[in-house]
């Protein structure tokens, strides 16, 4: 029986590693997982899948790179920024654009916590700091 | 005094009588006559002047005497009151020289006093003084600062606020002035730069 947070926690990093495969989740595995939860109905169900569905998140998060742009952005840039990023933080990385007119011009990325822009926004906004 | 006194009469008595018979022996009988008319006995005269010696000398001795006496005892002590008024005097002198002198003790003590308290109160005026005079310093110094520093504030806020509307200003020719080909051209250049660190 699974009720103190502490062990919640614990099954919830156990049912994270089951998820992997190769250091990926694995779409089967989290199936699989979800399976054995919905026939065996455990203590705290809710709020183990709750935090398992945060923990999956944060980690589908750490391979999805939200490029917020404004105007356009070639394909091929997409696919620099990718690779430089897959490259840089050692697994696969993909990118999804989202428009936001308040950069002005250039772009900003956003990878799990980590935060990357080259905007004219971003300068204006350094030079406002410094002034 | 009285013995004296019949010294003297009986001898002048002696030689009138003397004087008389003489006169009689040389004048006649006009001096006797005289006698026999008034009756003049030297027997009388004699008895006379003893009775009077006796009265002189009761007199003397009850009368004159002690009035002597308390005369003399009334000088005395009129002599001794003068004396006495003397030495009052001399000695009222002395308390007045005393009371003199005690008087310009005190004047000369007053007067180290006040001059004492003069000294005092001129020291603590510029004590006060030099107090007033620092702590008016002390304000005036922090006044100065709080003006420096209000000065600044404000020279910052004013910088802030024109940078501010500079870039305002700034945001608002760039959402207006900046084509799709300026801003794809500033996206290719940041995805080289984001790419490349």
């Amino acid at each position: 029986m699974v009720t103190g947070k502490a062990q919640i926690q614990q099954l919830v990093r156990q049912l994270f590693k089951l998820s992997l495969v190769d250091g990926r989740i694995s779409s089967e595995q989290v199936a699989g997982i979800l399976g054995y939860v919905e026939k065996h109905h455990p203590v705290n169900a809710v709020t183990i899948l709750t935090a398992y569905q945060r923990v999956i998140a944060t980690e589908v998060a750490k391979g999805i790179a939200v490029v917020e742009h404004s105007g356009p952005v070639s394909a091929a840039a997409l696919a620099s920024i990718a690779t430089s990023l897959s490259a840089r933080y050692q697994r696969p990385v993909i990118t999804q654009t989202k428009a936001t007119p308040a950069l002005f011009a250039g772009i900003r990325v956003r990878i799990g916590d980590d935060l990357f822009e080259s905007s004219v926004a971003g300068q204006l906004a350094a030079l406002s700091a410094s002034a | 005094m009285f013995s004296s006194l019949l010294a003297e009469i009986t001898p002048a008595v002696e030689h009138a009588t003397a004087a008389a018979h003489q006169a009689g022996a040389e004048g006649g009988g006009l001096v006797h006559d005289l006698v026999t008319k008034f009756g003049i006995d030297a027997k009388n005269v004699g008895m006379q002047l003893f009775s009077f010696s006796i009265l002189a000398f009761v007199l003397y001795k009850f009368a004159i005497k002690p009035v002597l006496a308390t005369m003399e005892q009334r000088n005395a002590k009129i002599e001794a009151g003068l004396a006495n008024a003397q030495a009052t005097a001399a000695r009222l002198a002395e308390a007045q020289a005393e009371i003199a002198a005690q008087l310009k003790a005190a004047q000369i003590n007053a007067n180290s006093v006040i001059d004492e308290a003069r000294k005092t109160a001129k020291e603590l005026s510029e004590r006060e003084a030099a107090a007033s005079t620092e702590r008016t310093a002390a304000q005036l110094a922090k006044a100065q600062q709080s003006i420096e520093l209000e000065h600044k504030k404000m020279l910052a806020e004013a910088r802030s606020e024109i940078a501010r509307l500079v870039i305002a200003t700034t945001e608002q020719v760039l959402a207006k002035k900046l084509t799709e080909a300026d801003r794809a051209a500033y996206n290719e250049a940041a995805a080289r730069e984001l790419t490349s660190v």
